[in-house]
């Protein structure tokens, strides 16, 4: 997150923003600098409810964003150790290679190259954390619009909040971030569905 | 094959590209709403769908009923965070042929898949 971001989340709070921790850090050399951050800013606000919505729609653009930048990393790490394989498998081949020793660490070599492939799918699948955060955000911001209105109903006063996002999820109480923890779940709903349509 | 991915959260398209892409299907259309979907559909050749249900515009319920009133035909997977039955009820009832819930793993996409293309 850069400055005009964190100045954009604490616009209206009347607090002066804190330097990040991360900018009194050394500079770290990037081998592929990403481009520069388009700023969130953060929508205009009538009264409250719109304040704290239009906060908490920056940070789930931020972090989409923030995710995209880790999933381009993880995409380049799958690219380089591609390139590895490939550059090992022609050094098995190289006659200086033939004996047994060497033969043997350069297949440990291959089997812990495969080892990185696989951890990097891995963090590439795990990324579905922030599609789930972001829904459930949402919801949040929902219930909050429920309380702004409906205090604006009660005394009579104030702006009622903005149109909401028509397509949010019924309820994320049962979403986890645990992969497949509802599949069980769901297929059995599949299966009955389809058994009560042959029947 | 041809496979249009409907999301509009761009990190999920790309976590199912990079697993459809590890399973063998490189060949992918997006959408970031119900509406682009119902446009690259409309560009051809597309024979199957993953569609997520939330999303601005046009959501994926919608969606899946206005495809199936032009395609009774094409496999469509939902691939979302609801998890309650009655929305698998109702996206079945709407024409989807299979449903995956957010979080999921990469074999389970697989394993959906093949079961709609076997």
């Amino acid at each position: 997150m850069d400055q005009s971001e964190i100045d954009a989340l604490l616009a209206g709070g009347g607090k002066t923003p804190k330097k990040p921790k991360a900018a009194a850090k050394a500079p770290v050399a990037d081998p592929v600098p990403a481009p520069p951050a388009a700023p969130v800013q953060a929508e205009p606000h009538k009264d409250g409810s719109g304040h704290v919505i239009s906060e908490l729609d920056t940070v789930t653009s931020v972090t989409e964003r923030e995710s995209n930048k880790v999933m381009d990393q993880l995409d380049q790490i799958s690219q380089l150790v591609a390139r590895q394989q490939q550059l090992v498998t022609e050094m098995m081949r190289h006659e200086g290679a033939q004996s047994q020793g060497v033969q043997k660490a350069i297949h440990e070599v291959m089997s812990a190259s495969k080892e990185i492939q696989d951890k990097v799918f891995e963090a590439m699948d795990l990324m579905q954390f922030q599609d789930i955060t972001r829904q459930k955000l949402e919801r949040i911001v929902h219930h909050l619009r429920q309380i702004h209105d409906y205090i604006v109903d009660l005394l009579g006063t104030g702006l009622k909040s903005d149109a909401e996002r028509p397509s949010i999820s019924h309820t994320i109480a049962q979403t986890g971030t645990t992969p497949d923890e509802n599949k069980a779940h769901a297929d059995a709903v599949i299966e009955a569905f389809k058994s009560q349509k042959k029947g | 094959m041809k496979i249009l991915i409907v999301d509009d959260s761009s990190t999920m398209r790309r976590i199912i590209i990079n697993t459809l892409s590890r399973i063998g299907y490189t060949d992918v259309v997006e959408g970031e709403n119900g509406k682009s979907g119902l446009e690259k559909l409309g560009q051809g050749g597309v024979e199957m769908i993953i569609t997520d249900w939330n999303m601005p515009e046009m959501d994926g319920l919608e969606f899946v009923k206005t495809v199936r009133g032009q395609n009774a035909g094409i496999p469509i997977l939902m691939v979302t965070t609801n998890a309650a039955k009655e929305d698998i009820v109702e996206a079945l009832q709407a024409g989807v042929n299979n449903y995956v819930v957010k979080p999921f793993t990469p074999e389970t996409l697989k394993e959906k898949i093949e079961s709609l293309l076997g």
